[in-house]
């Protein structure tokens, strides 16, 4: 393999990477920047939405089906447990919503395991998305490539959408100062809900397009609840275009540190994380802290 | 009345002292783990309920002084109590650099650079294999007995009084701290440090200092667990560790220092049961947190000296 060919594939294998993190990061950041609360259960619902994902695959036999659904679900999951729990402590200390949200991961975590079971489940790409392409003459997964494209398009459809919308607009609102735009009249109960239910359908999003590559699995929370915080703080809590910064560079590192140095991978993200928050402790884009 | 109060607490106290008279010997193993865990759950309350520095990577302190004293039992030849103590010494200065980095940010930001030290540990932990075991991690730590006449602490009663004087010196030391002058200070960061800063401390010496003596506390608490379990291994450095540990305080009530002790109790009671009595015991689990928070915010010491003072005033009522 040439060395151009190789680089290019760990570049689209990285930015594959970085689609993922991205996916559960902005829906972090955008949960922390407008309530101050740290989800705990984000992991557990990128894995909810890959088992949702797998369900409605199987029973519809449509993959598009499920890449649409499952977000949706587990979106409408999050809203509720806002709307029936979370809404009761905004007056209360932070750790109270660290406690919260590590209680709905155990749960969901286990509910998980008492639906599904135990084992590793193994969910198909769709015929179209299966296949290889050649890159310089070098096979490469379509899956991989779709998962770049798609981190692309959703990055922008945010981008846009929190620019472009009214709700985009009030988030933002919201997000600089709840109380002024209670005054102003925007009801921030239903803004609160809204985006919590949106970062939870994103985490599940990132669920169901991880699925067919790592196979869904009762472990897929653990691991990937701390590289979601990690690309928050790298980025700045609350910043989207700092999710998406901390995303892609901890998926280059991920993706790189693995091949050239594995030894020292799992160690790499950290070490990163590190010299970002000692040079500026809020984070790249985050105010100071 | 405070007659009631230290009736209690003297009722607790001998039945901890009678325990190992009484108690069945698995009962004896979960005791002197919750004893252990109190101990970890008291050095969190330290930072997290006394200076609101919350340590997300508190499990460094306790996988670390449980790695650090496995490794000298089995190398070293050092006797247990030697062991114990070195290892959480070792803990408290590596804690030092660590407080250095970490207070250099504040909030959020502070948890997840304790979380980023505790993860390398972690990963250094599963590498550096010719020192820790790898994955496997350490195996057939030794209780070895000293030349000084300690042989009664390797034996299973003995160690469960060690990890019970361990536990109430740290608590006797925790509580002298946060009574003394240095613990007001540490109470004026909590509620407003740049107050405190303005009224002429350096409050980074301080945090710098309560990381330390906390961490010291955890690696102690870990110091006497891989002794007592035999083994230390990856585990112990995990977050879900540090995410447990933080439950356990709050929990039982932060900034109490018993409470934490308590809730770690607490935890380990209801992992037991649960998991004897449900396959799905994390479920119920899960609610039982979910329900605490909603319904108990000043966690199980709160509830408990609530009821004290109720029955307090029910007694003598004000005139």
């Amino acid at each position: 393999m040439s060395t151009l060919a190789l680089l290019l594939s760990q570049f689209v294998d990285a930015l594959s990477q970085s689609a993922l993190l991205f996916f559960l990061g902005v829906g972090l950041t955008l949960i922390f920047g407008l309530m101050r609360i740290v989800n705990f259960a984000h992991g557990a619902l990128y894995m909810l939405g890959a088992f949702v994902g797998y369900s409605l695959g199987t029973w519809s036999g449509n993959y598009w089906l499920a890449l649409a659904g499952a977000p949706l679900l587990v979106g409408l999951f999050g809203t509720a447990f806002e709307f029936s729990i979370l809404r009761r402590l905004y007056r209360r200390d932070a750790h109270a919503f660290l406690m919260v949200t590590f209680g709905l991961a155990l749960v969901v975590g286990e509910a998980v395991r008492l639906t599904w079971g135990s084992d590793a489940l193994k969910v198909a790409a769709p015929p179209v998305l299966s296949g290889v392409v050649f890159l310089l003459d070098e096979p490469f997964p379509v899956y991989r490539l779709f998962l770049a494209a798609t981190g692309i398009v959703v990055a922008v459809a945010i981008w846009q959408f929190l620019e472009r919308s009214r709700l985009g607009l009030l988030i933002r609102a919201t997000s600089q100062n709840a109380d002024m735009a209670n005054a102003l009249g925007v009801d921030i109960k239903l803004i609160r809900s809204c985006v919590f239910g949106i970062g939870c359908g994103l985490a599940a999003l990132g669920g169901v397009l991880a699925a067919p590559l790592v196979t869904a699995s009762n472990g897929m929370a653990a691991t990937v609840i701390i590289d979601a915080f990690v690309i928050v703080i790298i980025g700045g809590m609350g910043s989207f275009l700092g999710s998406l910064i901390g995303a892609l560079l901890i998926g280059f590192v991920q993706v790189f540190g693995n091949y050239y140095a594995p030894d020292f991978a799992l160690a790499f993200m950290y070490l990163v994380m590190l010299a970002v928050l000692v040079v500026r402790p809020g984070g790249l884009l985050g105010k100071e802290a | 009345m405070r007659g009631t109060t230290r009736l209690i607490w003297i009722v607790v106290a001998l039945a901890l002292l009678a325990a190992p008279l009484g108690l069945p010997p698995f009962a004896m193993t979960l005791l002197t783990e919750a004893v252990i865990l109190g101990l970890f759950a008291m050095s969190l309350d330290l930072m997290f309920g006394y200076t609101r520095l919350v340590s997300f990577g508190h499990a460094a302190a306790y996988g670390f002084g449980a790695y650090a004293c496995g490794w000298l039992l089995l190398h070293t030849g050092m006797p247990l109590l030697f062991a114990v103590f070195a290892a959480g010494l070792l803990t408290g200065v590596m804690a030092i650099g660590v407080g250095w980095i970490c207070t250099l940010a504040t909030g959020v930001s502070f948890s997840m650079l304790t979380l980023a030290f505790a993860q390398l540990l972690y990963a250094i932990s599963f590498k550096w294999t010719s020192v820790t075991g790898g994955s496997d991690g350490l195996a057939g730590i030794p209780r070895t007995i000293g030349p000084f006449g300690f042989a009664a602490l390797s034996s299973k009663t003995g160690f469960y009084y060690l990890a019970l004087a361990c536990l109430v010196g740290g608590f006797l030391v925790c509580r002298a701290l946060v009574r003394s002058p240095f613990g007001a200070v540490l109470r004026g960061i909590r509620e407003n440090e740049a107050k405190t800063t303005a009224l002429g401390y350096n409050t980074r010496l301080y945090k710098i200092a309560v990381v330390a003596i906390s961490y010291g506390l955890g690696g102690l608490a870990g110091a006497l667990y891989a002794p007592f379990a035999g083994f230390a291994n990856t585990e112990l450095l995990f977050w879900l560790l540090s995410g447990q540990v933080l439950i356990m305080v709050i929990v039982g009530g932060a900034g109490t220092l018993i409470g934490p002790v308590l809730g770690a109790a607490f935890f380990m009671l209801m992992e037991h049961q649960l998991s004897a009595w449900t396959e799905a015991w994390a479920l119920y689990f899960g609610l039982i947190f979910i329900a605490f928070v909603l319904f108990a915010p000043q966690g199980i010491w709160g509830l408990a000296t609530g009821w004290l003072q109720m029955g307090r005033s029910r007694a003598n009522p004000r005139l």
